[in-house]
Parts: C-alpha cells; structure tokens; sequence
C-alpha cells in the first residue's frame, strides 16, 4: 500500500475527492431506484390496462371472440416476451397463447380462490433470463385472465444504466482527486509561505516577511498576524542588542576606572607617607566606583522586575499629592544651588492604590530627570490634579528638550540622549519610571520641543 | 557586647571581622550552618548576623531552629538576594533586619548598633547634643552655643539622625531610608545638597565643623 505522506494538502485532497464520489454515488443510488420504480409501475398500468381490455372484450365477444383476440395480441407483435392465459376458478386452464417460450409456467392457485381486483405477482421462470411480471384479473364470471410480461426491456435500461455509471466514475474520480488537489493547494499555499517565513526567521533573517495580497481571508490574517508578531521580535532584539551594547559601556568604564585607580596606586613610589596618603585616596575612588556599579545593576533589575510587575506587589492606599510633595521638598535644596524655580500646584488628598516605594521612585526619578537638565536659573513645573477616575500629574522643565526622533526612545533602557554618556546616571530613570506607572494601570508621554523644554505627563487610574 | 557571625565567603567574613573588632566589639565566626547553629544555641551572644545561603544548613533554618529554642538575640540577615519577597521572608523566619550584600561596612554596623540599642530598651531621651550643639527634641528646635539655629523639618530630622550616630559614618543610603523613608537611593546628590544647606546653617562662622563627609562611605559627626 502507497503511504502518502501525511500533509494538510493530501487530506484535503482526499476528503474532497471522497465527499465528491460520495454525493455522486448518492445521487446515482437514488435515480436508479427512481427510474426502476418509474419502469415498474408503467408495465404494471400497461397489465391493468390490459386486464380492462380484455374485460370490455370478453363482455361484447365472449370467450371466442377473447380467444381470437388473445392469438391477435400475441401474433401481432411476433410477442414471446409475452404470455395471455385464460384460467376458470380452480385454476384449470381454457386457453393460452404458444406457450414455446414459457415452459413450466405455473399457477398461483392461493391467489385464484379470492380473487376480485387483479392482483399483480413476479416470478422468474427456469427457462427465462429475465424476471417476468405478471397479473390475475377477473374478465367476467368463472374466467380469469393471467397475463404475463418479461420485464428484460427494463433489465436492460437499468443494466445500460449501470454501464453508463461505471464508466463515468473511472473519469470522475481522477477528476475529483484533480480538482480537490488544486483546491488544496490553494489553501495551504499561504501557510506554506508563513511556515517558510518562521524558517527563515529561525535561520536568524529577521527582516523576512509573509507577502500580503489583500484577499482578507483566514490565512491573510494569519498572515499580517504573523508579520506583525515577526516586526516585534526584530525590534526586541534590536532593542536588546543596543541594550547590551549600553550595558556593556555602562559596566566597561567604571571597570576602566577602577583599573586604572588601582594601577596608578600601585606604581606610585615616592615615600611611604604620601603612598599611604595616595592608597586611601585609591580605595575610596573605587569603592565609589563599585558603589556606582552595584547601583547600576541592582536598577537594571529594578526596572525588569518592575517591568514583569513582580517585585513589590505589596499594595496599599497611598496619598500621591503628599508623596509628590515630598518629592519635590527633597529636591529643594538642589534647586536652590541651581537657581532653578520649583513650583509644585497640588491638588491635595489625592488616593490610589499601589506601591508606595516604586511610585515615590518613580516620583523621584521624574524629578531628578527634569532637575538634570534644567540649566541654571531655569524652571520645573509639577502639577497634579484629579479628574473622575484619574490623577494626572505633570512634570515640565525648560532644559534643553528631547530631539522629535529620540522622543519614543527616551523611555528605553539605557538610553540618553547625551550619546557621549557624559552624563551622570545610568538611562534607568525613565525605563523605571514607565514601568511603574503601567503596572499601576497607567502610562507615561513624554511632549517636547527642543531647545524649549519637556513634559513628562503620567496618568494613574485613581 | 559579643557578636556570632555565620558566613561562608571568607572574604567578607574577614572583613566584618576585622570592623567589629575596630569597633569594639567581640565577634565570633562560623563557616556553616551547623556549627553556627550550636554557637547560637550555647547562648553567650547579643546578636547574630547570619548569611542565608550557607553550606551545611541554610541561614533561614538556623534562624528558625534559634527562634524554636526561644533565644531571642537580635539577628541581622545577610543576603545577595534583593527582592523585596527575600527581605519580607527573611524577616518572617524572626530576623530583626535584613542587609543586601555589598554592603558598606558602616551600614552594617549602624545597622548592629540600633539593634543593641533597641534590645537595651534605653529610655527614648528628649534631646540630644554633640559639643556646643543640642537639639531639643520636644521643641523641635535647634542650638549651637546658645545661638538659635533655624532648621526646617527634614533638616532636623537629618540632624538628629547623625547626632544620635555620632562618631558612625552613616551613608547616603541610610539618610535616604530613616530620614526621608525612601528604600532607594535616588541617584543624584540630593542628600550631598542637603547636607550642604544644613552644613551652611550650623557650620557658618564657626571654627570647627561639626558635619564631616568620609568619602566613598557617607558622613558623620565626630564625638
């Protein structure tokens, strides 16, 4: 036995071409059981016509003149197919036509006794091929006409019937095999494209896509779902890769730092007190250098924790219009070197529930942004304010702005927009900042013009 | 005053050591959970600091096993692990507190310090002073040889803090979580700036300055 292999394209073709034959065969099984029927019962018309006939006949002409008229009907046609028989009650024959072709035949005796409408019965004869149909019916008092048919016209028509019927299928089937594979085919072709796109893509091309028609069919869905699920993973991954690149910066200077601060306490030799003097300073530089490191990554984790929504899922009521007061107090001093006006306009006894920790850091972080890159004598504006079910708090600045390009990207790990990373801090602010809104059920925008300022908006549902 | 340290990186078993020592306390390490363990329970200790992923039996298990046997020192627990469920769980099993490895050496020890102080139930006093300067703590108010010094709230608070730790270096960190009660260090100086602004306030025309910034570590009021 073939074993054909076990495709979506193959199964289709065969439930096609299988349902196809099956509705063909039973449209065939019900004309032919149609047509016999429609056969049967004109010949049996014909024989209770004939019966009347003979009972018309028999009335004006009597036995003679029905005997004359059975030879007439029997010679007439050259009929062997047929046989007229007279029969009295007891079934003693009176008369016959030739009886050459009906060797054997016989009388149903049972039928005669109670005879009053003409009864029809089949019987097949030794000497005959085809089954032959026949009628009992009453001409006139004490004679019964037993008239008989050879139904071997109508065993022919359904036999060519058959015929016919055979040799359409062997064109049929192929033709119901063809055309269900071609359906097939057609149905499949596109998720044999996005299956080859889900292999190129696991060959590491990132950038292959499933090429749309527009037809807006199942598969098209798929399709544009699968496409859009492939530009995500390319831009994680590039993400990731500029992310890794940051770190990588990120971790290799104060390494280099620390390096170096070690390397040039270790060569100095001059005399032992300014040595001492020049080791303190070395182990105080790099502990501030770890310092920075161990921040750096314990925010990174901060921000992925607080990015799953894992960390910190310790909820309460927390008053956010006292937590931004306090933030804005603990920068005060900042400001005042800066000569940066701060004015927060609160609206107090403001609630929600959430972490108090991560939303004061997210405070904090917001803050110590727009403080970073207001210039001297410049201004930050914190406004929070309560409408239906919402808190919007609003943090603007005059600094120096966020270029338009660099305004989605603000939000990302690792990002600044300052590329020389002169900067203090380590682009984890924001990342972290976002973060918590979202799992607060809320979100961050930023809306900038260069050169003018920016305004980070966060909104909480309250 | 007599410390039990159960920790098994050398390292920095070494390093608390050689501090507490400094600082003038007895300390006693173990390197596993078992033999610290039997430490704990021979009961000669006024405090424990014990790491959680030890060898042997693990840190949370120990503390159990003391806390089982109704020996109530105060523990300091240890940990590279920093979810906030770690420190939660760890303070669950009985711990007192709870430090993230790295840690600086004087986070630590403040950390010890209050904890002695605690168990010593020393009666809360109503003012504290170092030298000419003395903070009435009902008042609320501020004075430095017999001069009145305005401070506002935060700065008190901040004051006071390191009054009450003078002689400690205390570190950024620990000014961000007692004085202001954020568990995070916010990046930027803005305790340098504070400190600054309250250095201004005390420190201004005077010859000596009581505020005094150890660098890498934090600052602190000498006795």
């Amino acid at each position: 036995m073939i074993r054909l292999p076990n495709t979506l394209a193959v199964r289709l073709t065969l439930w096609y071409a299988s349902a196809f034959v099956f509705f063909l065969l039973v449209a065939f099984v019900i004309m032919y059981f149609f047509m016999n029927t429609v056969l049967n019962s004109r010949i049996d018309e014909d024989l209770e016509e004939d019966v009347e006939e003979f009972q018309l006949t028999f009335e004006t002409n009597g036995l003679e003149g029905t005997n004359q008229e059975i030879d007439r009907e029997v010679m007439a046609g050259d009929n062997v197919d047929k046989f007229l028989r007279l029969l009295d009650p007891t079934g003693k024959e009176i008369y016959s036509s030739s009886k050459t072709h009906w060797e054997n035949l016989y009388t149903d005796i049972d039928v005669l006794s109670e005879l009053n409408e003409p009864v029809l019965v089949d019987f097949k004869l030794e000497s005959q091929e085809h089954t032959t149909r026949a009628i009992y019916g009453n001409i006139g008092p004490g004679v019964i006409l037993h008239l008989g048919e050879s139904l071997e016209e109508k065993e022919e028509i359904m036999e060519i019937l058959l015929t016919v019927f055979a040799v359409m299928s062997l064109f049929v089937i192929p033709l119901a095999y063809g055309v269900g594979r071609f359906v097939a085919k057609r149905a499949v072709r596109g998720i044999e494209a996005v299956s080859q796109a889900a292999i190129d893509i696991e060959h590491g091309r990132f950038d292959h896509r499933v090429s749309v028609q527009g037809s807006g069919d199942e598969i098209e869905t798929l399709a544009n779902t699968f496409n859009t699920m492939a530009e995500r993973i390319r831009s994680l991954i590039a993400e990731m890769r500029e992310m890794i690149d940051n770190i990588a910066h990120d971790l290799r200077s104060p390494l280099g730092r620390i390096r170096a601060i070690s390397e040039s306490a270790l060569s100095g030799t001059q005399n032992d007190r300014s040595d001492a003097k020049e080791f303190k300073k070395a182990a105080s530089d790099t502990l501030e250098e770890c310092d920075r490191l161990i921040q750096l990554i314990n925010t990174t984790l901060d921000v992925a924790e607080a990015e799953a929504g894992v960390a910190n899922n310790v909820t309460e009521d927390v008053n956010i219009s006292e937590l931004t007061e306090e933030a804005c107090e603990l920068f005060e001093p900042l400001a005042e070197e800066k000569e940066i006006t701060v004015s927060p306009r609160l609206t107090p006894g403001c609630w929600l529930r959430g972490n108090k920790q991560n939303l004061q850091r997210m405070l904090v972080n917001l803050l110590d942004n727009a403080m970073k890159y207001t210039p001297t004598k410049g201004q930050v504006n914190i406004k929070l304010d309560r409408n239906d079910d919402e808190i919007q708090i609003e943090i603007a600045d005059t600094g120096m702005g966020v270029p338009l390009p660099d305004q989605h990207r603000v939000f990302q790990r690792f990002f600044r927009c300052d590329q020389s990373r002169s900067q203090e801090g380590c682009g984890l602010g924001l990342s972290f900042a976002r973060a918590v809104a979202r799992t607060h059920g809320g979100d961050i925008d930023l809306a900038s013009t260069p050169s003018e300022g920016s305004t980070f908006t966060i909104i909480l549902p309250a | 005053m007599r410390i039990l340290l159960i920790e098994d990186d050398s390292v920095i078993a070494d390093f608390i050591t050689k501090g507490m020592k400094q600082a003038g306390f007895a300390i006693d390490h173990m390197e596993d959970g078992i033999t610290g363990l039997h430490a704990a329970l021979d009961g000669v200790y006024d405090l424990a600091i014990v790491d959680l992923m030890l060898p042997r039996l693990d840190g949370l298990k120990v503390i159990d096993r003391v806390r089982e046997k109704k020996i109530n020192i105060p523990i300091i627990v240890l940990s590279a692990k920093r979810t906030v469920d770690e420190r939660v769980d760890g303070l669950q099993h009985g711990a007192d507190d709870y430090l993230t490895k790295p840690f600086s050496f004087s986070e630590l020890l403040a950390r010890v310090e209050a904890l002695l102080r605690r168990s010593s139930n020393t009666v809360e006093p109503t003012s504290v002073s170092i030298r000419d300067l003395t903070l009435d703590l009902l008042a609320r108010t501020a004075e430095r040889a017999g001069k009145k010094i305005d401070l506002q709230p935060k700065e008190f608070s901040l004051l006071e803090y390191l009054i009450r730790n003078a002689g400690h270096v205390v570190s950024k960190t620990m000014i961000m979580e007692r004085v202001w009660d954020y568990n995070f260090d916010p990046g930027t100086n803005v305790v340098e700036a504070r400190i600054s602004k309250l250095r201004e306030k005390i420190d201004k025309g005077f010859d000596l300055p009581l505020i005094n910034t150890v660098r890498g570590l934090g600052y602190v009021i000498n006795k």
